[in-house]
């Protein structure tokens, strides 16, 4: 190796050891645009916090209990509005196409807040109180969720094809947008289920 | 014995006051919904107000787990609220609104102090690191400069002690 040769090999690892000793500092300056996908989860869970044994078949006056969470994975501390609501087979759901929430009004609804990378979850008892059912169709007049009772009067018709009268209880996720300084439908959403029985 | 005009009287009173009392009534309850609409939008906004404080003290650098888990409760307090609203209960839905407003304020405030302390330590460390770096650097380039003269000095060395060799010619 000659003494030009020399010089390139010695400046070159002068340099990559400046980089190294000025690294701590590049990496509080230079910021590198990540590729890290921000989104929240929502999920619903049965009694035994395990995706089973969820309440289906339901009766008057029997409480039923459920599992609502959220993760937080949006790169900062985020604010969140769950939603509770009821409705039969015919109600509208959520739109997530069109990023749009079920016009039905909420019953019951938790707010979260939520550190980045951290996971929030609550219980939710539920029993319906009033209910009447004919030969073809059921109609649920009040329910209660975690004690408080609601007025919801839906109605089910009788569906041939899955034997029930069918209803659902779903979970609408918002996250609360700074600019707008409100709360926006965050386009998830989870529901169960529920036949009411005898 | 009570006479018939007393009866008439107390019928046309007991009559009157069921179609007046409404008129008193009914305003109390508007203005109930009103108070109870007002505290809760308050709330929402203290809340609001109390989040921004606590993400700006988390981008500081603050440890904001104490702070969330406050808001929570005041979160709690507030879908109550809304709930008892929706529900017609007025008085409730104001008591859990000024409940939430309460902690949310006291959130904010705490917020802040812990922005400012989170953001001097930052620029504390931010100084602290660049000298680390500026001093490393200039090591760096001393040892470099320092090195590489050593290195040239005792590579000439030995090239000038190398005995030149004599080939005899083949031609």
């Amino acid at each position: 190796m000659n003494l030009e040769e020399c010089r390139t090999v010695f400046a070159t690892g002068s340099l990559i050891l400046m980089l190294i000793v000025a690294a701590p500092t590049l990496s509080l300056i230079v910021r590198f645009p990540g590729g890290i996908e921000r989104f929240s989860e929502l999920w619903v869970l049965g009694p035994d916090l395990m995706a089973q044994e969820y309440p289906f078949n339901i009766q008057v006056n029997s409480t039923y209990n459920i599992f609502v969470g959220m993760g937080n994975h949006m790169g900062a501390s985020s604010y969140y509005l769950l939603d509770v609501k009821f409705r039969n087979q015919t109600q509208p759901l959520p739109d997530t196409l069109n990023s749009k929430p079920s016009p039905l009004p909420p019953l019951y609804e938790y707010k979260a807040f939520v550190k980045d990378g951290e996971t929030w979850e609550k219980t939710l008892k539920f029993s319906v109180l009033e209910a009447l059912l004919c030969d073809d169709s059921a109609f649920v007049s009040r329910i209660s969720i975690n004690d408080v009772v609601f007025s919801v009067n839906v109605s089910a018709k009788w569906d041939s094809e899955h034997k029930g009268f069918y209803y659902q209880l779903f979970f609408e996720l918002w996250l609360y947008n700074l600019t707008a300084r409100s709360f926006q439908f965050h386009n998830r959403f989870v529901w169960i289920w529920l036949n009411m029985t005898v | 014995m009570i006479s018939m005009s007393m009866l008439k009287l107390l019928i046309v009173s007991l009559v009157l006051s069921t179609f007046i009392s409404p008129i008193f009534v009914l305003p109390a309850h508007a203005s109930g919904q009103e108070m109870a609409s007002s505290v809760i939008n308050q709330a929402e906004d203290v809340v609001a107000s109390a989040y921004e404080a606590v993400l700006e003290a988390e981008r500081a650098g603050a440890n904001v787990s104490g702070l969330l888990a406050r808001l929570n409760q005041a979160g709690e307090f507030l879908a109550g609220a809304w709930v008892a609203f929706r529900l017609g209960d007025f008085e409730e839905a104001a008591r859990s609104a000024s409940l939430c407003s309460e902690i949310s304020e006291s959130v904010k405030n705490e917020a802040g102090e812990m922005r400012v302390e989170a953001y001097g330590l930052r620029v504390k460390g931010f100084w602290l690191t660049m000298t680390g770096s500026l001093v490393g650097v200039v090591a760096v380039v001393f040892g470099s400069f320092v090195g590489w003269r050593v290195f040239k000095r005792r590579y000439y060395m030995r090239v000038s002690r190398m005995k030149p060799e004599v080939s005899s010619g083949e031609s």
